[in-house]
Order: C-alpha cells, then structure tokens, then sequence
C-alpha cells in the first residue's frame, strides 16, 4: 500500500493553516493566554523596540488606507471614509487596525478563519499574490455592499499574515438601488455576492470579476474603483510589513504579533477593572418591521414587533458578558441579525469607548463573551434570508450597551468618557431613474450615516457631529455629492426644538433639504438602519430625554417653477419660524406616510420636486429642569429653542430684548416657573404601586395592540431567563401568554 | 512611570462641567488617574446633606449609601429608596406620557415621537425632592428597567482592594417586592 506522505503546510514552520489555528485554539483554552504567552519577553527586554515596531505596522496601515482614498471614486470612501484597513496573523486574528468603519475588524478575521476551515489551502490555494473578496454575511458581515478585499503576505515561502481592507459599496446591484433594499426579504435580493471567492491572482483582478460588476451593478465603475482601491490599500500595506519583517527580523514578527495581542487581552482587562464597575446592566431593544402591505412574496408579508433584551454583565475577571436570552424570533426581512454581526458591534464599542489606545486587536475581543439563543432574531436559523442590513440591532442594541457602559463610567467617576450614543434612526431616501447626466442610475445617498449628533455628555452637551459607529465624523462636502446624485442641496441645517432633553442635551438632529435636479424620472425607496417607527429608544439617563427618531418626506409634482417665477422663499431647514417649509409652503404631492413604509414610496419625482430628512435626535442626560439658564440663553440665541419648550421643558423664563437682539434670562421667573413644575411632578406622578397595578391589570385584560401581545407571546416562548422574570415582576402565572 | 494624579480642584471642577474643554480633552487622551475614584466620592461626599458613607454613585442624584449594615440607594435630598439589589424605580413616583400633546412636547415634529399605544414614556421622580430621576422608553407592558445593579463585593474586595465591613448576595431582590404587591390583590 502506497504511504501516504504528509503534505507541507504554507503556514509557520510548515505547518498547514488548519493546525495553526486548532494550535491557537487549543493553547488558550488550557492556559487563557493568547498562543500559551504567559510572557512577554520581547516587551520585557525591549519595550521601546516594540512601540516602534507596532508605530511602523499601524502607519502602513493608515498609509494603506488613505492610498484607496486618493484612488475610489465614491464619497463614501473620498468623503465620509467608509472604509477600514487592518493586518491579521496568519489564523485571521487581527494585530492592528486603521480608523474608519471598524466594526468590521474581527469579520474580516472570520473570513480568513472561514476560509482556512474550507481548506483554502488546498482548494482554491492560497498564492503570493492571491485576492479573496467577500461580501458573504453567512460567512461574516453587516451589509452586503461591505465588501472585504484580502490578500495573504508571504515571506520567505512562509505565510505570515494577512491584511484586508473593507469598503461600504454605494451600489451593489440589489433588488432596489443603493445598498439596503428594505424589500430584500430573501438573499436571493441581496445583489452581487462574493463568498469568499478568488477573485484575482498576481496581484490583478480577473476579467470576469470585472464583467461580472459590470453587468451586475448599477454604478459599476464605483465598485471597480474602490476594488482597485483597496488592493492598493492591501498592496501597500503587504509591501510594507515585508520591508519590517525585513528590518526586524521574521522571527521577531512573529513573536512580536502574538505578544501584540496577549498584551492587549491583559491592557483591556486591566482596563474594564480601573475604570468600570461590576455588576449587571439592562436595556430594552424593539424592532419594527412592517411587510404586510410590501411587495414581498406572500408569506412574507407579515407585521412584526420584536424584542431584544440585553443584560450586559461586567464580571470580576473584567470580561464583558452580553446575553441577549429572551430575544424574539427571526423574520422574512433584511433586518435580523447574526453572531458574526454581533461580534463586529462589541469591536466597534471596545474600540472607541474603551479600547481606544490603537492598539484594540483580537486581544480586545478575547474579553466579549455572548449568548445568542439560535432560532432567535439574533442568530437566525434560516440561511436564505435576506442580510442586507444586520445593522440594525448592532446600531440599537450597540448604542443601548455603550450607554450603559457609560452608567459604569460615570459610577467610577471618569465622567470625561459618558457621551452617550444615539440609536440612529437615520432615514434617508435611495432610487433609480434617470440621473441629471442623462445616465440610468441608481442612487444612494448615506450623508447621515456620516454624522448625527451625539447624546449628551456627563460635563458638557452632545456634538453636533458625531458617529459611534464611524471614528470619524464626516458627511462629505455636498458639491462632491452633487457630482453624484440628481439633487441640489438647499440646506444642512439643525432642527430647532429636537435634541434629546436634559440637564445637558444632546446635539441636535441634523436635516437635509434637496431639490431634485435635471431628473426627469426618479423612484424612491426609504433606507434605515435602525427599526423604530412606533417606539422609541430606551435611550436618556438620569432623567435625560430618548431621543426623537428620524423621519423625512418627498414632495412629488411640486409648483417650484412657479415659486422661483414668483420670487417666493424656497425651502432651507425644517422648523424654523418665519421660514418656508416643505409641508405647507411648497404644492405638490407630499409623501408623508413614510415612517411605516418598507420598500418604494407613490410618487415620482423629476426637476424641482423635493427630498428632505433628518438623522435622529441622541439621548439627553440628568433632570432638565436642572440646566443652567446660560445654557439655554445660549439655545436660545442660536435660535434652536423655542421659548414655549424653553418654559415647559427647562423651567427657564426668558424674554427677548430687541433692543440687544438677545434673551435674557428671567432668574426670578425661572425660579418660580421650577417650584412650579416640580409641584407638579410631584402631584401628577403616582406610586411605583399604583402603576404596576394598572399595567398589570392591562396585560391581563389583554389592553394593548395585538402586535405587542404577539411580540411578548415570542418571546416567552423563546426566551430561558427572560420569561420567567417577566411573568415574576408582573407577578403572573409561569405559563402565561397574551390571547 | 509614576501614576497619574490631579489635584482634588481639578477632578472638582471636571465633574462639575467648570474645567475648559481642552484640559478635560487632554484628561480624555492621558492615561487614567488611579486615585479618580477615591477624590469623587470625597467630593460627592462633601456635597451632600448627609453623613452615610457614600459606596457608589449611581447616577448624578442618587448614591448607594452604607446605612447601619444596609446598603441603600438615596437621593441627593435625603430621600431613601431601600435596599441598593431592590429596582430604586419601584419606590419612586411614576408618570407616563399617555397624551399625545404630551408626547409632542418633546418631539414636536411628525415622525420624530413615539406612538404611546405601543411605547411608554415613563419618567421617574423622586418623592422626596421632585426630582426627574430616570425616563424609560419602552414597549407598553414592558417591566420597569433594572438599569444597574453593581456587584459592589466583588467592586470592593477584588478591583480597589479594600474589602466592605458585610458581605451581601449579589441578587435582584425587586422579584420579591412586587410579589407582595400582587398577593394584595
């Protein structure tokens, strides 16, 4: 019988890539050290050798990353940066990321992982030279127009590593234009789809990758650019760790990249134990998905509220526990979410909330442990659904986790660190038409999703500018969008009267008022991250104020030819007074019924016609009848606070002196119209007592809308933990369901 | 490295929103003082009206307080909310914004507000000062939130090394009260 000879392996020391991560595996579970490190000798003996050596590997990456920038053709890559470099060791364990949108950090790692488990080795192989692009997220990943490019790094025959560079495409060739069809309900909608898949050798793209973009997108050449982009980006960067491990040594690479991980896993233990506090946190999350009136397949179309609790638990050890029991089910739309997904939100909060050094990396991740019941909203059985967007409960359960990250922050007293997020109910508007080059396109236009405000802080009011799930904050500059989409901007502007109330506020919501132009034909499609329509994030602390959602609406066959004729005030803003607005001064078609829609609105827009939204507000922090009256005089003046909010919400008695073309604070009215209000605080709230007695007899009596009794029924049947602690504080049967 | 410390003045002046925006900027970007928790809640301390040992504070009003061997939750005024694992909220004064004038106070634009059928703006005072304590936002029916229930043991004896004088179980203890609240009928 022929013996059959062990095949050499292309990872270290000849191993196969398998048996280096079944290595890595296996050490950390017997000795809770990254590859068995209980040392750090190359830290220990040099420590300032090491900084340097990690300095040089983090600017390739920078420098990677803004080379795509120089080469994309897209404003989502040139203009509000939604891209991410990082390097990985040869199993996918990331060592080092770049800014941008890193929540995708560790997928891109799952991906390698994936595919080292597929045994990429042997089939397809794996070449100096290779490029794999993924957009798969049955494999890892958000959206499906987040695409991975990866490329091995080989020295000396070996394969010493990785690096991958994530670009959020701003066409992906859906079932409705831009990159979040909301009438995806299968993945067979999804649009142009790379699992994991050879798409280049030599460093070169083949040509029927490029065919295939060409005749799958609607904005093809932006999708080829970006490829280029970040192959640039990977190039770069692969180039460069070569020219390290040349300089250092590939031994010292080697040990170094592990040394670069373990002392990060201990950094960030050591710093959930210094700055954070034990113990166990709560938040509600609800989803809102209404397809029963969406041209979806039939037993698709169906209204559905679902429930996510979060208990976050901070252990003694400093790990984070996320458990997500009581999480409802799954359901024939784009908005579950998966464990991957998840994974990629505790990287996008641990890196800017805590781990923000730049040396966040797999380390970092070691210290997230979670339970994502299957069969459940969070980690769904079904491997046909559409995964367009699994943002959503990473965007809103993510911000709940980093708020109450903040409660700990705030107990410890680093009250610098609580800025609270907001739930980005951003709404925008994608279509497809004819665009103002005479060009069939589609369009998308995520400006919003570069910016909303940020909550309010512990010491100071929200940003204006803010994105927790980008590290920079960024919409792009408006004439580059405008090269883009059929539309002129007729505004940015805040919206008076709409932050997140508090006795600091958050920023606030920011809109986007735009006239189509040139178009003669243009159909809209409302995109969301988040779910929320009817129900608001659980999202103010100590007493500060949720947020206020996003919202938007078109104006279809509107009369602006005949108000520029007329020399009428066009539109600007939203809410401010004296000004036009699109509701009541501009005629036409108004589409107002947006908040519950999914998929295409009725009207079809051409030159003149409107589109205006707005992100949402962010949470307020602390009592607002406890901000300081300079504070809102400051309001006040930059004309963002009603006087009529001024008096119900803060307790501020003002008047306004036309002589000085200010206000001025009234401080004994103010202190009046406060007792006033806390009086009446007093008078209007009932006992603790009293209102669960009433809700309690309303749950039992079956007082609430059928689709909430639906949303708990799913939930108490689902959950292990969750339901029985429902029915103990509403002190039901353990059995009990809603008829 | 020596530790990182600021004097009592500035960590005053940071928690009380006084310090410019770029020393709190430099705080934000420097390695973390190892004494923060130590000289906030000595100034917390000398703030309040009231003498029991401040433990932890939860949140800008209300403190867990060492009162004999009990660990309660209090308000800056005085007002005592019982046992620190108990839901403080279910001690408090509660109001719903069940009117939709109500709800448009705060979101007075179309799409921006909650529908308060299906969502329930609930804000929390204390009974003792009026103050607004916490809002929660969340589906009808939906149980009053635990927002933070410390492991204050654990806090104590095994991150800042210095153990409490009694040991409690880390346990949610708000099951038990609103069990007795049903058994009234």
């Amino acid at each position: 019988m022929e013996k059959k000879v062990a095949k050499k392996g292309i990872g270290w020391g000849e191993k196969t890539l398998k048996n280096m991560l079944e290595e890595e595996k296996q050490l950390y579970i017997e000795t809770g050290y990254y590859y068995g490190l209980k040392e750090l000798p190359l830290m220990k003996e040099d420590p300032l050798k090491m900084e340097i050596f990690f300095s040089r590997l983090l600017a390739a990456l920078v420098a990677g990353r803004e080379s795509t920038r120089m080469i994309s053709g897209s404003p989502f890559v040139r203009e509000i940066t939604e891209l991410a470099v990082a390097l990985y060791t040869p199993e996918g364990d990331c060592i080092l990321q770049s800014t941008g949108i890193i929540i995708h950090i560790p997928l891109m790692g799952q991906v390698i992982k994936w595919m080292i488990n597929q045994n990429y080795e042997e089939d397809p192989g794996i070449n100096e030279g290779d490029i794999f692009t993924s957009n798969d997220n049955q494999i890892a990943g958000m959206h499906v127009a987040d695409v991975y490019d990866i490329i091995p790094i080989f020295y000396g025959g070996e394969l010493v590593g990785w690096v991958g560079t994530v670009i959020m495409e701003a066409e992906i060739g859906a079932l409705s234009p831009g990159l979040m069809p909301t009438g995806a309900t299968e993945k067979f909608c999804d649009g142009l789809r790379w699992s994991a898949e050879k798409t280049g050798t030599n460093d070169k793209y083949s040509k029927c990758f490029e065919i295939r973009i060409r005749h799958g997108s609607r904005l093809p050449d932006l999708l080829i650019l970006d490829r280029k982009g970040a192959l640039a980006a990977d190039i770069k960067v692969r180039e460069e760790v070569k020219r390290i491990i040349g300089e250092f040594g590939v031994d010292y690479y080697k040990k170094g990249l592990r040394e670069l991980i373990e002392a990060e896993r201990r950094a960030q233990l050591e710093r959930v134990k210094t700055r954070m506090v034990p113990g166990r946190m709560r938040a509600s999350s609800c989803y809102e998905n209404y397809y029963s009136k969406a041209m979806v397949p039939a037993h698709h179309r169906v209204d559905q509220m679902t429930l996510v609790p979060i208990d976050v638990i901070i252990k003694a050890d400093g790990k984070f526990f996320w458990d997500f029991d009581g999480a409802g089910s799954w359901g024939w739309h784009p908005h579950n979410t998966t464990p991957s997904a998840l994974t990629g939100a505790a990287c996008l909060l641990l890196s800017q909330q805590i781990a923000y050094t730049g040396m966040a990396n797999q380390g970092t991740m070691f210290c997230v442990e979670m339970n994502t019941p299957y069969d459940t909203y969070v980690n769904p059985s079904s491997t046909n659904i559409s995964t367009t967007n699994l943002f959503a409960v990473p965007f809103q359960a993510g911000a709940a986790i980093w708020n109450l990250h903040c409660r700990t922050f705030f107990s410890r007293g680093f009250v610098e660190e609580v800025i609270l997020s907001n739930q980005i109910s951003v709404k925008g508007f994608q279509g497809a038409g004819i665009d103002h080059h005479g060009r069939e396109s589609g369009m998308l236009n995520v400006e919003a999703a570069g910016t909303s405000p940020s909550g309010a802080c512990a010491i100071r009011d929200g940003f204006t500018g803010f994105a927790s799930w980008q590290s920079e904050t960024e919409m792009g500059n408006v004439e580059v969008w405008e090269l883009l989409l059929p539309v002129n901007w007729m505004g940015r502007r805040l919206i008076p009267d709409l932050c997140g109330w508090g006795r600091y506020r958050s920023g606030y919501a920011l809109a986007s008022t735009q006239m189509i132009y040139k178009s003669p034909l243009l159909g809209f499609e409302v995109w969301r991250v988040a779910r929320q329509d009817r129900i608001n994030p659980n999202a103010g602390i100590f007493g500060g104020y949720p947020e206020g959602k996003g919202f938007g609406w078109v104006v279809t066959n509107a009369n602006t030819a005949r108000l520029i004729e007329e020399r009428k005030p066009l539109v600007h803003g939203i809410g401010y007074p004296g000004e036009a607005k699109l509701e009541t001064d501009v005629e036409g078609k108004l589409e107002d019924n947006i908040t519950l829609s999914t998929g295409w609105l009725d009207g079809i827009g051409k030159h003149g016609d409107w589109i205006q939204y707005s992100c949402s507000s962010a949470p307020g922090f602390g009592d607002p009848t406890k901000r300081e009256p300079k504070l809102v005089k400051e309001d006040l003046d930059n004309g963002l606070l009603s006087i009529e909010r001024c008096r119900s919400i803060y307790g501020v008695e003002a008047r306004y002196d036309d002589k000085a073309e200010e206000w001025v604070i009234d401080e004994k009215g103010t202190t009046k119209l406060r007792e006033e209000k806390r009086k009446e605080r007093l008078a209007k709230g009932i006992t603790a007592k009293q209102w669960w007695q009433k809700r309690r007899k309303d749950l039992i009596e079956g007082n609430l809308p059928q689709l909430l009794k639906e949303m708990y029924n799913d939930s108490l049947a689902k959950g292990a933990r969750w339901p029985s602690e429902f029915t103990a504080f509403w002190d039901l049967p353990a059995d009990f369901k809603f008829e | 490295m020596s530790e990182i410390s600021y004097p009592k003045e500035v960590i005053k002046d940071l928690v009380e929103g006084r310090l410019p925006w770029d020393r709190v900027k430099s705080i934000i970007s420097g390695y973390k003082d190892a004494d923060r928790f130590s000289k906030y809640v000595e100034i917390l301390q000398e703030k309040m009206p009231w003498k029991e040992k401040i433990l932890l504070p939860l949140t800008d009003e209300l403190y867990i307080v060492e009162k004999g061997d009990d660990r309660i939750v209090k308000c800056s005024c005085g007002h005592e909310f019982g046992d620190y694992r108990e839901n403080w909220k279910m001690k408090a004064l509660v109001h719903v914004r069940e009117r939709e004038e109500e709800i448009k106070e705060l979101y007075p634009y179309y799409g921006a507000a909650p529908d308060p059928r299906y969502c329930e703006v609930r804000e929390y005072y204390c009974p003792g000062c009026g103050a607004q304590l916490e809002v929660e936002s969340v589906p009808f029916g939906y149980p009053a939130v635990f927002d933070f229930m410390p492991d204050l043991d654990t806090f104590y004896s095994e991150w800042l090394g210095r153990p409490l004088r009694t040991k409690k179980e880390f346990k949610d203890m708000t099951e038990g009260l609103t069990k007795s609240w049903g058994g009234e009928g």
